[in-house]
């Protein structure tokens, strides 16, 4: 009894690792080809891009905002970095520029959600179509290619051991350094305490939009980050770079909410949700689906963790005993 | 005297949340055509029972009776439609559609494919002249721009456009000031007088209570203690069956002396506020009272740094604060536990333990990381001190009832040695037990010359806690009462 007990606490609030390891070993036993080191080291990569964007889009969230610009972002800063080391400039001025950038990035939208007021959701659909706009302007929609010194794709493509991506070391220490900030520092309990109630944080003396504003801002450093590896892993920028990423972040949000903290969007759950995401999305293609089935279950699994949450949280309203 | 029709009741009701028993064996009778009173703690059930019967909750175990058949409703809408009505304590309105909409909002009038605003508008000017209360209810006001008071009648009009034949009230008044809740307790009076209506009401006030209930049903630890007939009403032994014990010394003693100034406010001008001057001493307890929007909320705010100040300076022993924040005003002392503990307190996705520590986490806890061991060790000291209920400190805020969630709020405060305690309002909603707790406190802290700025809605209260009172009126002070001069009439004559 005991021991079933500890096994059921264990399991709790973590649904979807269990989903998580079921797919692993689903896909493994249909595809000859997905527990390959090629394959697996090649999710890895795809992971460190958006596993960066997700942690990002999670600090937002979880401060209450939102924001739907990082994925063209991406794209620009991915363009302007390829263009400039084209142009002679030293590889690591560049990606020092592309998180420099991305702050910057991170601050306008913060300019336009906190200072102006304006809707999270509005204003960065705005945000998102100039930016889109601007690349289709500076290379005239076409994918910019350029000359690259060659060690300029150690951290896109490189790998230690032969398997293990540098890009996802990169990625394995943001997420430890956020999932700390988030969860265990004084930093991370305001932008908690910011999102579930913004008033109440006013009287105990923090300045919300402050964490608000900081929050965006780490966002954008993150953005920065996977811009620093997604030009150096494609060394081409193609006017749509970063859009394939948009969706699978968003929904690595919401399916992440549903673990840990559930409702809540936490970092936990959107380093595991990604993972998830990515796993399927490769195991599909590996087991031969079209492409484009992948924005279908997408949307389905938005879908699913959003029912999900909604229906636990009005469950667990608990005993409201006056 | 002929026994009543038993309209409803219940047999061995039990009712449990995880480890929370909230209705224990329970049996209760509600004659037909009575206004019955129901009270207790906090804590003590009533609103898990009301949840029960309106169909909200499901039972454990146990039986409901109603008109002479057994029932188990599987929603709160199948309740409705066969007679029960509830009235929450926080109204549960759309607050941009007027009262038209929102009373039948989920039952509209259609024409075709369109919803039919007219025909609602005609049956809601029908339902009010049906129940003549607010005759001059504005029907076609968005409910933002609505009175606490009248928010509760439209709250009401949409349970009675259902035509219920048992109309449960959970605690109507709460938020209403004097002359609203009287007519809404006349209006009661009425309904049940000519429609017959079989009325549950809850609520603190005991009062209240007794000016419109013909009997009062006691619950304690979610059981039924007893039934008082009017005829024996009588608060006293009310309190001691609510609370298990007399109310002997309801108020703590008062400070028998008063220190050095701690803070001085003065000449403060705001939008509201009008050449303010006041000053805070060690070991005292100052009371601030006037009517709803006289501004003492607002002067409060301002001296801890929520709002702005057009003129006017704070200071605090030899330091000049021209322009506080709220952060400066807590490093320096000053803390402040805001009137409405929803909408300014709670963290509702925090555990109890975070709420208590989020005010402190960098003056208290050095440590880089925070260490939950540590912060749990100290929020469990605060939670002892204020005599906090709960299960287990990481367990939601949300699982407390409304008293321990105030209480976790002081607790919140303790945690670090404050200069000077700012409380607005603070027994609002909460039952006796807290109140007597809170008191406590308070004075436990004037006792170690700590400053306390008091504001109450309650005449009997601040009379009752405050050494030295400030009245208010439109923004400005209009009288400083010292301790002899403190009683009902002095204050009255200066708050009107």
């Amino acid at each position: 009894m005991v021991n079933n007990n500890s096994i059921l606490k264990i399991l709790k609030n973590r649904e979807l690792l269990i989903v998580a390891i079921l797919l692993v070993i689903f896909f493994s036993l249909t595809s000859d080809r997905f527990m390959s080191t090629s394959n697996i080291s090649n999710v890895l990569m795809n992971i460190s891009v958006s596993g960066i964007l997700a942690l990002g889009l999670a600090l937002v969230m979880i401060n209450g905002d939102f924001d739907l610009s990082f994925a063209s972002a991406l794209g620009l800063l991915n363009l302007i970095t390829l263009i400039f080391v084209d142009k002679g400039i030293n590889v690591w001025i560049m990606f020092a520029f592309a998180i420099v950038g991305g702050i910057l990035w991170g601050s306008f939208n913060a300019i336009l959600v906190v200072r102006l007021r304006m809707h999270a959701f509005v204003a960065t659909i705005a945000t998102w179509t100039m930016c889109r706009g601007f690349i289709y302007w500076i290379n005239g929609g076409k994918t910019f290619y350029g000359d690259y010194p060659d060690f300029m794709t150690v951290i896109g493509r490189g790998t230690i051991l032969g398997f293990i991506p540098i890009s996802s070391i990169i990625f394995i220490a943001a997420a430890i350094i956020i999932f700390l900030l988030a969860n265990r520092s004084k930093f991370g309990r305001y932008i908690y305490a910011v999102g579930s109630n913004p008033d109440a944080a006013e009287y105990v003396g923090i300045n919300s939009n402050r964490i608000r504003f900081t929050s965006y801002m780490l966002q954008g450093l993150l953005i920065g980050l996977s811009a620093v590896i997604l030009s150096s892993k494609l060394t081409s920028a193609p006017a749509t770079a970063g859009d394939g990423f948009q969706m699978t972040v968003i929904a690595s949000a919401f399916l992440g909410a549903t673990v840990f903290k559930p409702g809540l969007v936490n970092i936990g759950g959107s380093i595991l949700g990604i993972f998830l995401l990515s796993i399927i999305e490769n195991g599909l293609i590996m087991l031969g689906v079209p492409f484009y089935f992948k924005f279908i279950v997408q949307g389905l699994i938005i879908i699913g963790a959003v029912a999900f949450i909604s229906l636990k949280n009005t469950r667990s309203e608990g005993p409201a005993i006056v | 005297m002929a026994t009543k029709e038993i309209i409803m009741s219940t047999k061995g009701l039990n009712k449990s949340f995880g480890a929370t028993h909230a209705v224990v064996n329970l049996n209760i009778n509600i004659e037909k055509g009575d206004i019955m009173g129901l009270v207790g703690e906090n804590g003590a059930g009533k609103s898990t029972l009301i949840k029960i019967l309106g169909g909200e909750h499901t039972v454990d175990s146990g039986q409901i009776i109603f008109q002479n058949k057994k029932i188990s409703w599987h929603s709160s809408a199948e309740a409705l439609k066969k007679g029960i009505a509830i009235v929450h304590q926080h109204p549960l309105l759309v607050s941009s559609l007027g009262a038209a909409e929102n009373i039948f909002l989920g039952k509209e009038f259609s024409q075709g494919f369109f919803v039919d605003n007219i025909k609602a508008f005609e049956e809601t000017k029908k339902l009010i002249q049906q129940y003549p209360i607010y005759k001059d209810l504005d029907i076609e006001k968005p409910v933002n721009e609505m009175s606490a008071g009248e928010k509760e009648v439209v709250e009401i009009l949409k349970a009675l456009s259902y035509e219920p034949e048992i109309l449960i009230l959970d605690e109507p008044t709460a938020s209403l000031p004097k002359d609203e809740t009287e007519t809404l307790l006349k209006l009661l009076t009425e309904l049940n007088k000519k429609r017959n209506i079989t009325i549950i009401y809850i609520s603190h006030k005991l009062e209240e209570a007794f000016e419109i209930c013909n009997k009062i049903t006691v619950m304690r630890n979610g059981k039924n203690i007893g039934t008082l007939t009017s005829e024996n009403f009588n608060k006293d032994k009310l309190v001691k069956m609510m609370i298990n014990q007399d109310i002997s010394e309801f108020y703590p003693d008062k400070s028998t002396k008063s220190g050095k100034i701690l803070l001085e406010a003065n000449h403060l001008n705001s939008k509201i506020l009008r050449d303010v001057s006041i000053n805070v001493r060690e070991g005292e307890i100052l009371g601030l009272y006037g009517l709803m929007g006289a501004g003492m909320t607002e002067l409060v705010e301002s001296i801890y740094g929520l709002r702005h100040l057009q003129k006017g300076e704070i200071k605090m022993g030899n330091k000049r604060i021209e322009k506080p924040h709220v952060d400066m005003m807590i490093r320096n002392g000053v803390f402040l536990i805001p009137a409405d503990r929803h909408q300014f307190g709670l963290f509702p996705s925090f555990t109890v333990s975070e709420n208590i520590t989020i005010a402190h986490l960098f003056s208290l806890f050095q440590e880089f990381l925070l260490i939950r061991s540590k912060e749990n060790q100290a929020a469990i000291k605060q939670a002892k001190r204020v005599n906090l209920k709960y299960a287990d400190i990481n367990q939601s805020i949300k699982e407390l009832s409304g008293g321990n969630q105030q209480k976790a709020i002081v607790a919140r405060w303790l945690l670090k040695e404050c200069g000077i305690l700012i409380v607005d309002d603070p027994t609002v909603g909460i039952d006796i037990g807290a109140k007597r707790d809170i008191y406590r406190i308070l004075r436990d802290l004037t006792s170690r010359n700590k400053g306390i700025i008091f504001i109450s809605s309650e005449i009997n209260e601040i009379i009752g806690m405050a050494d030295r009172i400030y009245t208010m009126r439109r923004g400005k002070i209009t009288a400083e009462l010292s301790k002899t001069e403190i009683n009902q009439e002095n204050i009255l004559k200066n708050i009107l």
